[in-house]
């Protein structure tokens, strides 16, 4: 959960990019380091890849990222990805640990649907296994790869993977050419502040 | 999972004490205190061309991954993990249900020693960070009066030339 540091003024978030595997988690955070505009260089950390040999995320993608004060509090994001194969879902369970908030990447091709609903019940699964509520937990839906052909329809995508009782912000993207990309992000964070604001005094 | 408590300067103080005591017997060239989703808390030394919060990071997850091996042989007792390098080597010892302490530390000296100095100070960390739980407990930032809005593009993408 976020850190908040009064002797330093510092206010700590982080933010886990969930996904199938090559659904585009490690893209968008790298479309992000490349494109975020900085208001200096000591603003945005240097981009970690644990991964394979062949680029696969091995364990996590990770960079921070300094924002703006809010309330005279240096706010700083600290950006995860897990890796999509179902074998690491351990490692899966180990980056989620103080998540405070989540961007659910999915694969907008038909053939990956199955895919998807898969990983979004394993990210349940394993928040739950840390004793947290993914109903509890702001997160948004990105979908992605919205350029390649055979996509399914957005509304097939809420079907499927936003179809509770309160949907949450979902979001069209094609992440290799940032799209979408940081129109996700600022949701997220957006709704880590509502949140920390509903909350008033934080539990 | 509790939380890890706000601090304030009382608490900083403390900490660098702790640590400097720590680096000072040791001879350990820098010291961490992580908490274990990742977030570097507090730094102690000469971390020179380190970057602290990427190494905080890696290692926190590194010793949540050693954890999770303990748990698959049924053993509650990995309570810290050492890498040996060439030059200089880590030593990362369990601070509380929170939050660990990372040691870096030139090779010739002895894990040994280095566990010797760490575990006492280790406890100092613990026994302040639980003064700070028990000082304000569930104490947040209040964002009562800030307008979303007025943050709703945080990050905003360079523009294309």
């Amino acid at each position: 959960m976020a850190i908040i540091n009064q002797a330093t003024k510092e206010l700590q978030v982080k933010i886990v990019y969930y996904g199938p595997a090559k659904s585009g988690k490690t893209t968008n955070l790298e479309q992000v380091h490349s494109n975020v505009q900085v208001p200096n260089a000591a603003s945005k950390g240097k981009m970690t890849s644990l991964a394979t040999s062949s680029d696969r995320t091995l364990f996590f993608d990770f960079f921070p990222l300094e924002a703006v004060a809010i309330k005279g509090f240096k706010t700083k994001f600290a950006l995860f990805t897990v890796p999509g194969q179902v074998i690491y879902n351990a490692t899966r369970q180990i980056v989620l640990r103080g998540v405070d908030g989540i961007v659910f990447v999915a694969d907008s091709q038909y053939d990956k649907m199955e895919e998807n609903i898969e990983t979004f019940k394993h990210l349940e699964d394993n928040l739950k296994t840390l004793n947290l509520n993914i109903e509890e937990i702001p997160y948004v839906m990105q979908y992605n790869k919205r350029d390649l052909p055979e996509v399914a329809p957005v509304e097939y995508l809420d079907f499927l993977l936003n179809n509770r009782d309160v949907q949450v912000p979902s979001f069209e993207a094609s992440a290799s050419n940032c799209q979408g990309v940081f129109e996700t992000l600022n949701m997220i964070t957006r709704m880590l502040l509502h949140k920390f604001l509903n909350d008033g005094v934080r539990k | 999972m509790g939380q890890f408590p706000q601090l304030n300067q009382e608490d900083l103080d403390h900490f660098e004490a702790a640590m400097q005591e720590l680096l000072a017997k040791s001879e350990a060239h820098v010291a961490l205190l992580v908490e274990k989703a990742g977030y570097l808390i507090h730094q102690c030394g000469k971390p020179d061309s380190i970057d602290t919060t990427t190494f905080a990071t890696l290692g926190s997850n590194a010793y949540n991954a050693v954890q999770f091996m303990a748990q698959l042989v049924n053993e509650n007792n990995f309570t810290s993990m050492y890498q040996q390098g060439e030059n200089f080597s880590t030593l990362m010892v369990n601070v509380d249900e929170n939050s660990l302490l990372v040691i870096v530390f030139p090779t010739h000296l002895t894990v040994g020693s280095m566990k010797y100095y760490a575990n006492p100070a280790a406890r100092l960390l613990a026994d302040r960070i639980q003064v700070a739980s028990g000082r304000t407990p569930g104490q947040g930032l209040d964002l009562s009066d800030l307008d979303p809005t007025d943050v709703q593009t945080l990050f905003q993408k360079k523009e294309t030339p």
